[in-house]
């Protein structure tokens, strides 16, 4: 496993948000900040992070002809959850934090930071697992 | 969100300013050392291709992109988005930008000590990876630019 393999795919999807955040800038922040608050969002992204995960590591043993393996499948499985959970807790202490400022437009601005995290958290729970996989193939090396 | 905000979020030409300093990153680090390996090949009147993939068959494109990453980074540190947020996004981006950089030192190791060494394979590592920070550098300036718009309100 390279860490290239993800990489194109994890960049076109990072393209993809981006050009829906052009395309749609307020609907499409508007769905996802509905989603937070409706406490669907960690869920979604959990369920949205581990099959793209499960996806790219099955195509690419598909085209390397290697088997898969089940220690790989696993930390794909388990860590986008760990890392999307812990990221959650952190985010709310975050809107709690900017809540109790001063600021006229909190609103908003937490608007744009649950925008931000989910974007950035998203990205992170597909890379990370990998780039795990990676350190720990040229560990044991 | 009111109707004053979308506008403020769609309107004018600026909104693509990210894009246009993205471009100016990528001319300076691949349009550049193309156009100056042209001119040197044209002065010295030799015959070689001059592609990209043969220009960055070492692995530089991951320099590129890790260049690229710091200065994504800079933009994030100057931003007023939450500490945590700042910190998200810098330790993501400083670790794309290290691992495409790290492909030309894995190919300058290899070619060094005289290993296996294959120039698509580092090519094709360092385009992919230089490409995801690209992507994330573009999104990252797109969501900087709608926190500047809503804090100005």
């Amino acid at each position: 496993m390279r860490l290239a393999d993800p990489a194109a795919t994890l960049a076109y999807l990072s393209l993809f948000f981006g050009l829906l955040l052009v395309l749609f800038p307020v609907s499409f922040p508007r769905i996802i900040i509905a989603n937070w608050q409706s406490a669907r969002l960690t869920p979604l992204m959990i369920l949205f992070t581990v099959s793209v995960n499960l996806g790219l590591y099955l195509a690419v043993a598909h085209q390397r002809s290697a088997k898969p393996g089940i220690l790989a499948a696993a930390c794909l499985g388990s860590l986008p959850v760990f890392l999307l959970a812990a990221l959650n807790f952190v985010l709310q202490a975050t809107i709690a934090h900017t809540f109790a400022g001063s600021s006229p437009n909190a609103s908003l601005l937490v608007d744009e930071e649950i925008l931000a995290h989910t974007y950035f958290a998203m990205i992170a729970a597909i890379f990370f697992p990998f780039l795990m996989i990676r350190l720990a193939q040229q560990f044991q090396s | 969100m009111p109707a004053l905000h979308i506008y403020e979020l769609t309107t004018g030409w600026a909104a693509a300013k990210w894009l246009l300093w993205i471009l100016l990153y990528l001319s300076l680090g691949i349009l550049v050392p193309w156009v100056l390996a042209r001119a040197w090949t044209h002065q010295h009147q030799v015959t070689m291709q001059l592609r990209l993939k043969q220009l960055f068959q070492s692995g530089e494109l991951g320099l590129v992109g890790l260049m690229l990453a710091i200065s994504v980074i800079w933009d994030l540190q100057k931003s007023q988005y939450s500490s945590y947020t700042i910190a998200l996004g810098s330790v993501f981006l400083a670790l794309t930008g290290v691992m495409a950089g790290s492909v030309w030192i894995e190919a300058y190791c290899r070619r060094s000590s005289g290993i296996r060494f294959t120039p698509g394979r580092a090519w094709r590592d360092s385009r992919n990876l230089a490409f995801l920070v690209f992507s994330l550098a573009a999104v990252t300036e797109i969501l900087l630019d709608r926190f500047a718009k809503v804090i100005a309100l």
